[in-house]
């Protein structure tokens, strides 16, 4: 899956060509980072790590930090700013222009049937058009099958603020594996019972019945990201978090 | 005289999506870096993202010379950046000069008109570690020096990175900027010259700004390492190389 030794490479830089993966029937895919410039060249934007799926054809860089960018089918945490006639206004990172929610984007939502949602409330929602010349629009069920697929409104408790990389991390389909984040197994395997809600923006909310759980887990998820701990420093920590909450 | 070689920090400043701290020959240089973010009105532009650059000096407000230099830095930074990638939105950088070399020969309060060159590398370099810490997509990474001429027993001497004292006799001074396709970027020069000595002068900036490390691999290289000045590129790559380890730690 990833190459050999980690190859750091920097904005501008050539990639060498053998690096590059070639499939005779399926065309390659740049992820974030990655910048095609016509017609053969591939160059990096940012400093990172570069990552090649030889099995996907895909390549991308991998690297934490920054602000937040909108890209199609992430999904956010959004706070709501102001209800327009159609649309609700919603911030996804701190002076940022705000993205639009419509009105009848929630599971089976019609005119006389929506969330009335006030100012300063969440939402769970999915990017569903990021364009640099557009505000981006975020829908909170899914096109196809109209359900929420755990999109919506978020009710009660609170939310953290993680790095990008943290959050891309948690939402990995294996994260305990290949993003080496255990802090919330650990969590539960302690007898806390609590619900998550990760956002590719670098938020995370909990809710649970005990508002403790909640300022544990938040902590805890914090901690593990400011201070890059590994698998059993996360234990670790949750273990003295938990000792010190009883 | 030997200067210790440059030192960087990134990311010290939590609040900032974006920072670097800088330190050489004497300058030390804090950077912010936020965006994009939204634009006001009066900023904004249809196609394209504005580079917001501020200087603000050690002590007291900023003034016609800091708008100088900022202007300077934002027109070459702008060219770095992929501001298309971003329209109607504003790339701020904030630089905060913390401490400048002392000059125990000439009072420096006294050139309050003149040009400040030999603080431009030392804020341009900031900048650019700063953006790439706060991972703002760019064309290239860029490096810049400063060089002055000197006369010296009746002949003209190339310095890099000249101390305040060979600043007050150079003849002339030249602040230089490469990007990593050794294009160069920025050109500022002060004081008189001839074509000749630009050339020289553009030679030596090239050395210290575009040799990479394989180059100075060679023993040749070794040789005259004292003269050449510390090679920025390598020093760019080793200061991203420590980040991008620290930030990847899990993988």
């Amino acid at each position: 899956m990833s190459t050999e030794s980690p190859l750091v490479v920097l904005p501008g830089e050539s990639i060498d060509p053998s690096l590059i993966p070639t499939h005779h029937k399926n065309p390659l895919r740049l992820g974030p980072g990655l910048r095609h410039i016509p017609p053969s060249e591939i160059v990096p934007t940012v400093a990172g790590q570069l990552v090649v799926d030889n099995r996907k054809t895909s390549m991308w860089i991998e690297y934490n930090g920054g602000r937040y960018i909108p890209s199609q089918n992430d999904l956010i945490i959004g706070q709501i700013v102001r209800s327009a006639t159609d649309f609700y206004y919603v911030s996804l990172s701190p002076y940022t222009p705000n993205a639009t929610l419509p009105h009848l984007a929630f599971e089976s939502a019609t005119k006389k049937t929506r969330p009335q949602l006030s100012p300063g409330e969440l939402v769970y929602a999915r990017v569903s058009l990021a364009n640099k010349h557009m505000d981006p629009e975020l829908e909170c069920v899914s096109p196809s099958t109209g359900k929420a697929d755990g999109l919506g409104p978020l009710k009660d408790g609170m939310v953290f603020d993680v790095s990008l990389g943290f959050a891309r991390r948690l939402l990995m389909a294996k994260s305990r594996e290949e993003g080496k984040v255990e802090v919330l197994e650990a969590l539960g395997e302690d007898g806390l019972g609590f619900e998550i809600a990760v956002g590719r923006n670098g938020k995370v909310w909990v809710n649970s019945e005990s508002t403790k759980t909640v300022v544990l887990v938040g902590r805890a998820l914090r901690e593990t990201d400011e201070k890059n701990l590994g698998v059993e420093a996360q234990r670790k920590l949750v273990k003295k978090l938990v000792r010190e909450m009883r | 005289m030997t200067i210790a070689a440059p030192e960087a920090s990134l990311n010290a400043l939590p609040r900032a999506d974006g920072s670097a701290r800088y330190s050489y020959a004497g300058y030390t240089v804090t950077a912010s870096v936020n965006g994009p973010i939204e634009a006001q009105r009066r900023d904004e532009h249809a196609y394209e993202a504005h580079v917001d650059v501020i200087v603000r000096p050690a002590a007291g407000v900023g003034g016609t010379r800091e708008r100088h230099l900022e202007s300077i830095l934002q027109s070459s930074l702008a060219q770095i950046i992929l501001v298309k990638n971003f329209p109607r939105s504003v790339i701020q950088i904030v630089l905060q000069i913390e401490s400048t070399p002392e000059n125990a020969y000439v009072n420096t309060k006294l050139v309050q008109a003149s040009l400040n060159l030999p603080i431009i590398p030392a804020l341009f370099q900031t900048a650019v570690l700063a953006l790439l810490s706060a991972t703002v997509p760019m064309k290239a990474t860029a490096t810049s020096t400063v060089v002055a001429v000197v006369l010296e027993d009746g002949s003209k001497k190339i310095v890099a990175d000249p101390s305040p004292k060979d600043i007050g006799e150079a003849t002339s001074l030249h602040a230089l900027a490469f990007t990593s396709h050794d294009e160069l970027l920025l050109s500022e020069s002060e004081g008189d010259f001839t074509v000749k000595e630009w050339d020289d002068v553009y030679e030596r900036a090239q050395e210290i700004c575009c040799q990479s490390a394989p180059k100075q691999a060679g023993v040749d290289m070794m040789l005259d390492d004292d003269a050449s000045g510390p090679d920025m590129r390598s020093f760019l790559r080793s200061a991203l190389e420590t980040k991008v380890a620290s930030d990847l730690y899990w993988k």
